[in-house]
């Protein structure tokens, strides 16, 4: 029998102790992949925000958030923006929701990202500002009154298809292509033509935000300013980096939170290992005696007292991730509001992170009793009852 | 080494423990041949698992001189070497490892003379059959009887060649009839394999199966008497 597979067989000798350091070391490993999984999905979530083809700027009123509900500004700054530098399209949007009427023709599931439709208008020869560059099904037409197109996350959530209708405002939509971005946000809602929402929310000749999308050589940032310069104290602006940004933030956050509990894991699991290990040499003095009498070095004695420590967080660890894994799909099936608006990431990141704290735990926890193991007297250790 | 050389010397050798209160070993002189088998008998605390700790490299003296197979034990650092290569012990409780398989628990010294897991397997093996276990090397030893584990522990001391064999109380722990078994394998081995054997009792009849009886009391040899056994 090898040394290593001694290394292995041996911290099954007490199946429970061993099975309950492994557990408690699992649940930290499952917490920091399931909150890896999900940061990591809300952060390529938000980069898809910077997607090429989309509008790299925002225009709102000034003063506004940029995420107003309603028209706040003139139609026609579409077209003057589009005469500043550096320019290369502008889109009027309209924002609305849909709250207290989101009713369905087939079943009253209230959609949306946290409850009520998240309704979007826009000229259709105008969807790709929203990066909405490809679909299921085909667009809308601008003149139409009774046409939308809805974003996958709804589409799921109110298990609706192309072709299907819906109920909004009181009036039924022909569902005529259904879209997928990536952006959260985007995804979870639904676009008809600008006129149809602007008539349906008394909005005539009013946009919440215009999209501005700059030349290829044009510097955003400039163009930003040449704006908010030619607009003072009626337009504000804010680019798609900056929105990441913003997001980033919150997501620095939680990733903080995670290493925090990441951190926390460490140490629970250090202690749960050490005080594991110190029992096991306890228990096995004599036997560590017998070792050091038959011409074992105290390296040797070390190494095996801290590889079977080392072991357990790694058995810990496979255990630990399975359940993350599967644990974030069966949460995410189970809340599909949730579900749909996060694609939890598989980056190998994450696991590696995992794998490198649950590595650490090993050591840190194994250190101790086996320096105390390999420093026994032999004499000492073959006199212990 | 031949068989007139001493392979064991010890020369006024002295251990105290707690603070010298206690002397386990107070001006103790031996000679062993090699090849010798010989007994140290006295009564509990005479210092006969002291000098047998001594010998075996376990534990260091604080005055004197002890050589063994050419190692002077005062001054040589690494005494793990020395044990892996000239010494096998044999325990009055078998000491063996209650998870491994009776094989896996002759393979155990090994470890630290780099040899490959396949020769060591052979190796163990041929041990277990000598010892009449051949038919129970998958066994946990708590599958097997007093007498059966002692034999294991016999083939885990012989199994890298040792020059001598220290046996602390072989037959402490075992009824009269098994402890003969015992002794005529330890006997038949130190014959077949020439290895010198030092055996701790303070039973006489196990005492008097060697060729020397040394008597020990007070950390001092009292008596060294040939035996009728002697060669």
């Amino acid at each position: 029998m090898s040394f290593l597979s001694l290394v292995v067989k041996n911290p099954f000798r007490n199946k429970t102790r061993s099975s309950l350091a492994i557990v408690g070391i699992a649940i930290g490993i499952m917490v920091i992949v399931a909150l890896g999984m999900i940061t990591g999905g809300l952060e390529s979530s938000t980069q898809s925000t910077l997607k090429a083809g989309a509008a790299e700027i925002t225009v709102s009123q000034a003063g506004s958030t940029g995420m107003e509900s309603s028209g706040s500004i003139n139609q026609t700054y579409a077209t003057d923006i589009l005469s500043l530098s550096g320019v290369k399209s502008t889109a009027g949007i309209l924002r609305a929701s849909n709250t207290t009427t989101a009713t369905t023709s087939s079943n009253s599931t209230q959609g949306g990202f946290g409850g009520g439709l998240s309704i979007t208008g826009i000229d259709s020869d105008k969807l790709s500002l929203m990066s909405i560059d490809s679909m299921n099904g085909t667009a809308f037409t601008n003149d139409s009154t009774d046409q939308v197109i809805i974003g996958k996350t709804e589409a799921q959530s109110l298990n609706k298809t192309v072709g299907d209708t819906i109920n909004l405002y009181g009036q039924n939509f022909t569902i005529t292509g259904t879209f997928e971005t990536g952006n959260f946000m985007t995804d979870n809602g639904i676009v008809m033509p600008l006129s149809t929402l602007q008539n349906l929310t008394s909005n005539q000749n009013k946009v919440s935000d215009v999209l501005v999308k700059v030349t290829d050589n044009a510097n955003v940032t400039t163009v930003s300013n040449t704006i908010t310069n030619a607009y003072p104290n009626q337009l504000s602006t804010s680019t798609a980096a900056d929105s990441a940004n913003r997001i980033n933030q919150g997501l620095g956050f939680i990733s903080t939170a995670s290493w925090a509990i990441s951190l926390l894991a460490i140490f629970i699991g250090a202690v749960g290992v050490i005080n594991t290990m110190v029992m096991t040499v306890y228990e096995r003095t004599r036997e560590i005696g017998v070792l050091k009498a038959v011409g074992w070095k105290n390296s040797r004695i070390l190494g095996m007292i801290l590889g079977e420590s080392i072991v357990l967080t790694l058995i810990a660890f496979v255990v630990g991730t399975v359940i993350a894994v599967v644990g974030v799909e069966v949460l995410l099936t189970l809340v599909p509001s949730v579900g749909n608006a996060i694609t939890p990431s598989f980056s190998i990141y994450i696991f590696l992170r995992a794998f490198g704290i649950a590595l650490l735990v090993g050591v840190i926890g194994g250190l101790y009793p086996a320096y105390r193991a390999s420093r026994l007297s032999p004499t000492e250790a073959l006199r212990y009852e | 080494m031949n068989n007139n050389e001493n392979i064991i010397e010890i020369k006024d050798l002295k251990k105290g423990y707690d603070n010298g209160k206690i002397k386990a070993l107070n001006g103790m002189n031996l000679k062993v041949k090699k090849g010798e088998f010989i007994s140290i008998m006295g009564p509990s605390g005479s210092g006969k698992s002291s000098l047998l700790n001594m010998i075996g490299g376990l534990d260091i003296a604080d005055e004197g001189t002890i050589k063994v197979a050419g190692i002077d034990m005062m001054t040589t650092k690494n005494l793990n070497k020395f044990r892996s290569k000239e010494i096998g012990f044999v325990f009055q409780m078998h000491n063996l490892i209650p998870n491994l398989s009776v094989v896996e628990n002759v393979e155990i010294p090994m470890y630290e003379t780099n040899t490959s897991s396949k020769d060591m397997r052979k190796r163990a093996l041929e041990l277990l059959k000598s010892v009449n276990l051949g038919d129970k090397i998958d066994q946990k030893p708590t599958k097997l009887s007093g007498g059966e584990r002692q034999r294991v522990a016999i083939a885990r001391a012989l199994v890298n060649k040792p020059s001598i064999i220290l046996a602390d109380e072989p037959t402490g722990s075992l009824d009269s009839k098994t402890g003969e078994v015992i002794l005529d394998l330890l006997k038949d081995l130190h014959k077949k394999e020439n290895v010198t054997l030092v055996m701790v009792t303070h039973e006489p009849y196990v005492g008097n199966m060697a060729e020397r009886i040394i008597t020990v009391l007070d950390g001092k040899c009292l008596s060294d008497n040939r035996t009728t056994n002697s060669k």
